[in-house]
C-alpha cells in the first residue's frame, strides 16, 4: 500500500495562460496514465485533445457525464427523482439567497459603522455569527435533500448504478493520478456524488483546475461581483469532497471579485473563517501533500482585514 | 460652430475641393463632446433636422454656410445619447425626408430606416454583434392553430445551440418577435448571452400579430391566445419547465402592453415580464390625447392602475428618456413596487426604437433569467 501522502495540485483557469504542463512537469507525478474527469464540461465531456497535447501522460476520460445520461435514459424513475431533487435544491438555494441578502446588508453595515469600539465589535461578531448560522442551516438542508435521494438510489440498491460505479472503480484502479477540469461545479459535484467518487479519489493524486479544485474543499462557495445583472453575495451551495478541509478556493478571483471593496472582502474572509479563502487566478498554483501545503505560485489568501496576501508554504 | 467647419470658413469662401477633402476626412455627424453638428451638402431652400425626440423641437433648422453649398445645425446631446434622425430638405416648394447622405450608420425598423447619431460616450454593445465564438441557435417556423382567433398563427421558435430533447428549458415569449430578430438582432443577442452563460439556454417563441395595434392593445383575445393556444402548443412541442417562474413574457411598445395585459388577466401563468418602452398611456381625468388607437390601451391601463394585483413576481422595465412614454413608464414603477413586485427599471438616453430595445436586452434578460455564469468556473 502506498503510504505517501497523495498530491493535490490545484490550478487556476487555464486561459489565457496555460500552466498545467509546467505544474505537472515539476510535480514529480511521472509519465504514467492519468484518469480524467471532465464532467464539468457537460456535453463537451471527453474533448481532451488540447489537454493531451500538453502532457506526456496518456489520458483516459472516465465519462461521468455520459454515464449519468445513460442512467437517465435507462431508468425514468431515477431521472425523475434526480430532477425533483434538483428542483428542491434550486428552491432551497433561492430561499437561502433571499434570506442571505438581508443578513449580508446588515453585516456589511456593521463593518462600515464607526462607534464605541466594544459595542460595535460585539454587533459585528453577532451579525457574522448570524450569517454563519444561516450558512450552516442551508448546508444541512442541502445535505438532507441529497441524503434522501442517496438513500433510495445507491450502488447497493440500484443495479445499473452499481454496474457503472464498479466500472468506474475498475477504471480508476489503473490510475494513480486523476485530472479534474474546470466547468460547471454543480454538474461535476452531482456526478462525483452519484458514483461515490469521494471515497474512490481519497487516495489518488489529483490535479485540478478551477471547478475541479473547488469540489475538493469541504464547502463549495460561489461568488461573482461582476455579473451583468449586478453582483451577487457569496453563497454556499453544498459540501465538497472534503479532501482539502479548511480552505475556500476562489478561481478567477481577479475577474469575479471587486477586490477594492474592502468591506465586501473583509466580510468574505470573516464569514468563512476559520477556513482560509485563497485565490486561484490564471497562472496560480497550490500544491498540497495530503492536507499540507508544499508549494504555491501567485495564489493569494484573503486576510481578516480584506487584504490579499501571497500564500506561502510553511 | 463646430471647430472643423470654423477652420474651413476662416479664410473666406472655401474651394469645392476643400469641402470635398473635409467631408472625406471627417465622420458625420460631427461629435465634439456634447455638441453634435449635422451637415448637409446640396442645393436647398431650407433644411431641417427631424429627430422626433421628446424634449427637443420637432424640426431643428439648419443654417446655410456662406459661400458654400453646406448647411449645418448643432444640438447638444448628453453623454451616452443615441438618436435616430432624418433630414427634411425643402426645395422649390417640395419637401423631402432623407437619410443623412454623409452618415453610413443606419437603423432599420418596420417603417423604413433612419440615420443614427451616436453621441459621445455611446458605443454599440459588443454583445449585440455576431460573435463567431458563440454557437448559433436555430430557428424553426411553426403554425399554431388558434382556437381563439379561429385561424392558424405563424410563429418562429428559437432553440439554443445546446438544445437537448431530454432537458427542460425555460420559455421566453416575445411579442413582435420577428421584428426583434430583424431590427434588434435578437438571435445574435440570444446566441451571445447564452454562450457567455449570462442567461440559461432558453426556448424562445417569437410571435407576431396581423393587427398588432388592436390585438396588443389590451385585447382579451390575445391574452387567451397566449394561455389557451400558445402555451399548450409549446408544452406539447418542446421540453419546457412546468412552472410560472420559468415563463417570461416580453414586448416593446404595444407589445409591452400586450405582455402586461396577459400577465394581469392570467396571474400566476408568467413569472416574469420584460417590458420595453411600454405604451402604458392612462388618464387620471378626462380624455387622453394620444388618438383613438390608444382608447383600449387607456381603458386597460386605467383599470390596471386601479387594481394592478401582482401580474408577475419579477418585472424588468426599460424606457428611453427621449420618448414621451417615459412619464407613463416612470409612473408605473411605484405602482408595481407597492404591490411587492420585484422590479428593475432602466432608463436610457435613447428614444422609441428597436436599437434602444436591443441595447437593454442584456441587462433585462440576465436579470430576469440569470445564467449559469455564477456556477461555472472555467
Amino acid at each position: 500500500m502506498n503510504t505517501e501522502m497523495p498530491l493535490r495540485l490545484l490550478l487556476g483557469p487555464q486561459r489565457p495562460v496555460v500552466n498545467l504542463d509546467s505544474a505537472v512537469a515539476q510535480s514529480g507525478i511521472g509519465d504514467g496514465p492519468i484518469g480524467v474527469i471532465s464532467a464539468a464540461w457537460q456535453e463537451a465531456e471527453g474533448d481532451i485533445d488540447d489537454v493531451q497535447r500538453l502532457l506526456p501522460n496518456p489520458l483516459f476520460d472516465l465519462r461521468l457525464y455520459q454515464r449519468t445520461e445513460e442512467l437517465f435514459a435507462a431508468d425514468e424513475r431515477l431521472r425523475e427523482a434526480y430532477r425533483r431533487r434538483q428542483d428542491r435544491l434550486k428552491e432551497q438555494q433561492r430561499l437561502y439567497s433571499m434570506r442571505l441578502k438581508h443578513l449580508m446588508v446588515a453585516a456589511r453595515e456593521t463593518l462600515r459603522i464607526e462607534g464605541e469600539p466594544a459595542v460595535v465589535a460585539a454587533e459585528r461578531r453577532h451579525a457574522i455569527s448570524q450569517l454563519r448560522a444561516l450558512d450552516r442551516h442551508h448546508l444541512a438542508q442541502v445535505e438532507k435533500a441529497h441524503t434522501r435521494f442517496d438513500s433510495v438510489f445507491n450502488a447497493d440498491s440500484h443495479k445499473l448504478l452499481a454496474e457503472h460505479t464498479a466500472a468506474i472503480e475498475d477504471e480508476l484502479s489503473r490510475f494513480e493520478t486523476v485530472l479534474m477540469t474546470g466547468g460547471n461545479v454543480i454538474v461535476l459535484m452531482n456526478r462525483l456524488r452519484l458514483f461515490g467518487l469521494d471515497r474512490l479519489l481519497r487516495h489518488k493524486s489529483i490535479i485540478a483546475w478551477s471547478a475541479g479544485a473547488m469540489v475538493l474543499c469541504d464547502r463549495i462557495v460561489f461568488f461573482h461581483d461582476r455579473l451583468p445583472q449586478g453582483r451577487r453575495d457569496p453563497e454556499i451551495v453544498g459540501l465538497g469532497m472534503g479532501l482539502l478541509p479548511g480552505i475556500v478556493l476562489l478561481p478567477d478571483a481577479k475577474g469575479r471579485l471587486q477586490a477594492k471593496d474592502l468591506v465586501r472582502i473583509r466580510l468574505f474572509s470573516r464569514r468563512f473563517a476559520p477556513a482560509s479563502c485563497m485565490t486561484l487566478d490564471n497562472g496560480s498554483l497550490l500544491s498540497y501533500a495530503g492536507e499540507t501545503l508544499r508549494d504555491s505560485e501567485a495564489a493569494k489568501r484573503i486576510t481578516r482585514n480584506g487584504r490579499f496576501k501571497r500564500v506561502r508554504a510553511a | 460652430m463646430n471647430p472643423a467647419l470654423r477652420k474651413l470658413l476662416r479664410k473666406g469662401t472655401p474651394e469645392p475641393a476643400d469641402i470635398d477633402a473635409l467631408i472625406a476626412e471627417l465622420e458625420f455627424p460631427l461629435v465634439d463632446g456634447p455638441d453634435v453638428t449635422f451637415v448637409f451638402r446640396g442645393a436647398a431652400d431650407e433644411v431641417n433636422l427631424r429627430c422626433w425626440i421628446s424634449g427637443l423641437d420637432t424640426a431643428q433648422p439648419f443654417q446655410a454656410l456662406p459661400g458654400t453649398d453646406l448647411w449645418a445645425t448643432t444640438i447638444e446631446l448628453p453623454k451616452g445619447s443615441r438618436i435616430e434622425y432624418k433630414f427634411e430638405v425643402i426645395k422649390n416648394g417640395t419637401r423631402e425626408l432623407i437619410l443623412d447622405p454623409l452618415n453610413e450608420v443606419i437603423a432599420h425598423d418596420p417603417f423604413g430606416a433612419n440615420s443614427v447619431c451616436q453621441g459621445y460616450g455611446y458605443v454599440r454593445p459588443e454583445w449585440t454583434l455576431h460573435d463567431p465564438q458563440a454557437r448559433a441557435g436555430s430557428l424553426q417556423r411553426l403554425q399554431v392553430d388558434s382556437g381563439i382567433f379561429k385561424e392558424p398563427r405563424e410563429i418562429q421558435v428559437y432553440l439554443p445551440a445546446t438544445f437537448r430533447s431530454n432537458r427542460r428549458y425555460p420559455l421566453l415569449i416575445v411579442h413582435d418577435g420577428i421584428d426583434y430578430l430583424r431590427y434588434a438582432d435578437l438571435k445574435a443577442v440570444l446566441d451571445n448571452l447564452t454562450h457567455r452563460l449570462e442567461i440559461p439556454s432558453v426556448i424562445t417563441a417569437l410571435i407576431e400579430s396581423p393587427d398588432r395595434l388592436k390585438e396588443y392593445g389590451g385585447d382579451d383575445r390575445h391574452a387567451r391566445f397566449l394561455v389557451e393556444d400558445l402555451l399548450p402548443f409549446m408544452n406539447d412541442a418542446y421540453p419546457l419547465l412546468d412552472a410560472a417562474n420559468a415563463r417570461c413574457l416580453m414586448g416593446a411598445s404595444f407589445g409591452g402592453v400586450a405582455a402586461l395585459h396577459a400577465a394581469w388577466r392570467f396571474p400566476e401563468q408568467f413569472g416574469s415580464l420584460l417590458l420595453q418602452s411600454g405604451s402604458f398611456a392612462f388618464s387620471d381625468i378626462g380624455r387622453h390625447n394620444r388618438g383613438p388607437v390608444f382608447d383600449p390601451v387607456v381603458r386597460f391601463m386605467n383599470e390596471f392602475r386601479e387594481q394592478p394585483g401582482i401580474p408577475a413576481d419579477r418585472i424588468f422595465m426599460s424606457c428611453g428618456m427621449y420618448e414621451s412614454l417615459i412619464y407613463e413608464n416612470r409612473s408605473l414603477v411605484p405602482h408595481l413596487q407597492a404591490k411587492g413586485v420585484e422590479l428593475r427599471f432602466e432608463e436610457a438616453r435613447d428614444a422609441h426604437n428597436w436599437e434602444n430595445w436591443r441595447d437593454r436586452l442584456r441587462i433585462g434578460l440576465s436579470w430576469l433569467m440569470p445564467g449559469p455564469a455564477w456556477m461555472v468556473y472555467e
